[in-house]
């Protein structure tokens, strides 16, 4: 958790801080800085969600249901957690180091996005548990892991807003960016949670549309291999 | 001399037989240029040129670095699984194995960084024999230093391998973002470029920038940077000669 907290505040306080004053465009009223902060929390989540790992307890007293449950669960609520508490600071952030205060409906907004974000989480411990269920060696895991973060953070608004993406990559990128459940939330906790407007519910419905069929495909893939290390003693 | 080849051999076949994630690798560093990189350096561009050649060389810093660290790892692996008193055991002095395992590290970088490198000169429209090998060497050099450190704080892991792992993973942020890979020094706030002149990968980073002919007005001075990198490498790795001479023994398995 520390090492975790430790990557996102750099992210947060060292990288935005410097891309902040390499990139002088606003975006939406933005600066860079402002834009950056909220994609880190959402990163920050991502990265909680996928840290549940690859964890086997077949000789519990609990069904393999229970088990896939519980994984999927352990997922969402650490992603919360811990992005709660990176917004926290970020609000700190953006109140010392940004140059507009934020709106107190912000906040608000922030709290009515948890169970939101704990679906998206939820989502993300889904294919981290399909990585999981797949992965012969504990190693090899995290490079899936790894790879996973990187290709849904890349192909996402988290860094450059949708308007340079569409401007500059093929269009199937521009879209595969625009509907990845990092981009809406990043998108979301931009305009409300720190710009204090209204919630946008097709954003949140989208957000829903993209992260529940990941939790569940995650769970279906994770349900199965369990079931065949319980009869076969192997995946 | 023959004992050692054998040795590091042995490491660099193991390492060939995961070509899954070597290709991985490369295929992770190509989306990050093609679709990072791109976006950024249209972003950045009014205040650095070039910004694509930039952050390709960074990355492969980066590279440079996760293979000096995967080196490191190697090696706390050998000492927790218990395989470390048998490679002790073997007729081979504690210089040849750390010798042994400096050749896996080579090895290890120059098949992850050589294609990129490759690719990002050829991309750029930049690619020629000269400044290949010479961004080659540089992050060789680099390779070897962090190598060194790393194989240095493994004694940390003869302690506890949780304390290790989190101490890398905190440097690790540390270093990469405190250093000029993915930023011009000059444009850090003037409270971050004290801290980001202790970190070697400034100085690696920025000479391979400069032997590839980047606008050295972003750059760091490349007498002091490869100063810097080769007494990082002959520095950190005596002190890891000394530590597996004299710190090595008694390491526990877990």
């Amino acid at each position: 958790m520390a090492v975790l907290i430790s990557l996102s505040l750099s992210d947060m306080l060292v990288v935005g801080l410097v891309y902040g004053r390499l990139i002088p465009t606003k975006f939406a009223g933005l600066s860079y800085f402002q834009f950056l902060v909220p994609g880190i929390v959402v990163v920050g989540l991502f990265s909680a969600a996928t840290d549940t790992g690859r964890r086997i307890w077949l000789t519990l007293p609990v069904r393999t249901g229970g088990l896939v449950g519980a994984y999927i669960i352990s997922g969402g609520l650490g992603g919360i957690v811990y992005s709660g508490a990176l917004l926290a600071i970020a609000y700190f952030a953006l109140s010392f180091l940004g140059t507009s205060t934020i709106p107190i409906q912000g906040i608000v907004y922030a709290l009515a996005l948890i169970p939101f974000l704990f679906v998206l989480a939820t989502g993300i411990a889904g294919l981290a548990a399909f990585f999981a269920s797949v992965s012969r060696r504990g190693e090899i895991y995290w490079v899936y892991a790894q790879a996973l973060q990187v290709s849904m953070v890349t192909i996402s608004t988290v860094f450059y807003p949708a308007q340079t993406i569409a401007q500059y990559l093929p269009a199937p990128v521009a879209t595969i960016a625009e509907y990845n459940p990092l981009s809406l939330a990043a998108g979301v906790l931009r305009n409300s949670a720190f710009a204090g407007n209204p919630l946008d519910t097709s954003v949140l419905t989208n957000l829903l549309a993209t992260s529940l069929p990941l939790a569940i495909l995650g769970a279906l893939a994770y349900w199965t291999i369990l079931r065949n290390i319980r009869l076969k003693g192997k995946p | 001399m023959n004992r050692v080849l054998t040795l590091a051999a042995y490491n660099v076949r193991i390492l060939l037989s995961e070509r899954t994630w070597f290709i991985l690798a490369w295929a992770l560093f190509g989306l990050q240029i093609a679709v990072y990189g791109s976006l950024m350096s249209k972003l950045v561009s009014t205040t650095v040129p070039n910004y694509l050649f930039f952050y390709g060389v960074g990355l492969m810093v980066i590279t440079v670095f996760d293979s000096g660290a995967d080196v490191g790892r190697h090696f706390v692996e050998h000492a927790h699984e218990g395989e470390l008193p048998y490679f002790l055991s073997l007729p081979v002095s504690r210089g040849g194995f750390l010798a042994a395992q400096a050749i896996y590290g080579v090895a290890n970088t120059m098949i992850k960084v050589l294609p990129p490198l490759i690719g990002v000169l050829w991309f750029v429209g930049d690619l020629t024999i000269q400044g290949a090998v010479f961004a080659l060497i540089s992050m060789f050099l680099l390779g070897l230093g962090i190598t060194g450190i790393m194989v240095s704080m493994s004694f940390i892991a003869f302690k506890s391998v949780d304390i290790y792992s989190a101490f890398l993973a905190g440097l690790s942020a540390l270093i990469v973002r405190f250093s000029t890979v993915f930023y011009p020094l000059i444009f850090m706030p003037s409270f971050y470029s004290p801290i980001s002149v202790f970190s070697p990968l400034t100085y690696g980073a920025d000479l391979t920038r400069w032997v590839l002919g980047f606008d050295p007005n972003f750059l760091l001075n490349p007498i002091l940077a490869a100063a810097v990198v080769t007494g990082v490498a002959v520095g950190t790795l005596s002190l890891s000669a000394r530590i597996v001479d004299k710190v090595i023994e008694g390491v526990k398995a877990a």
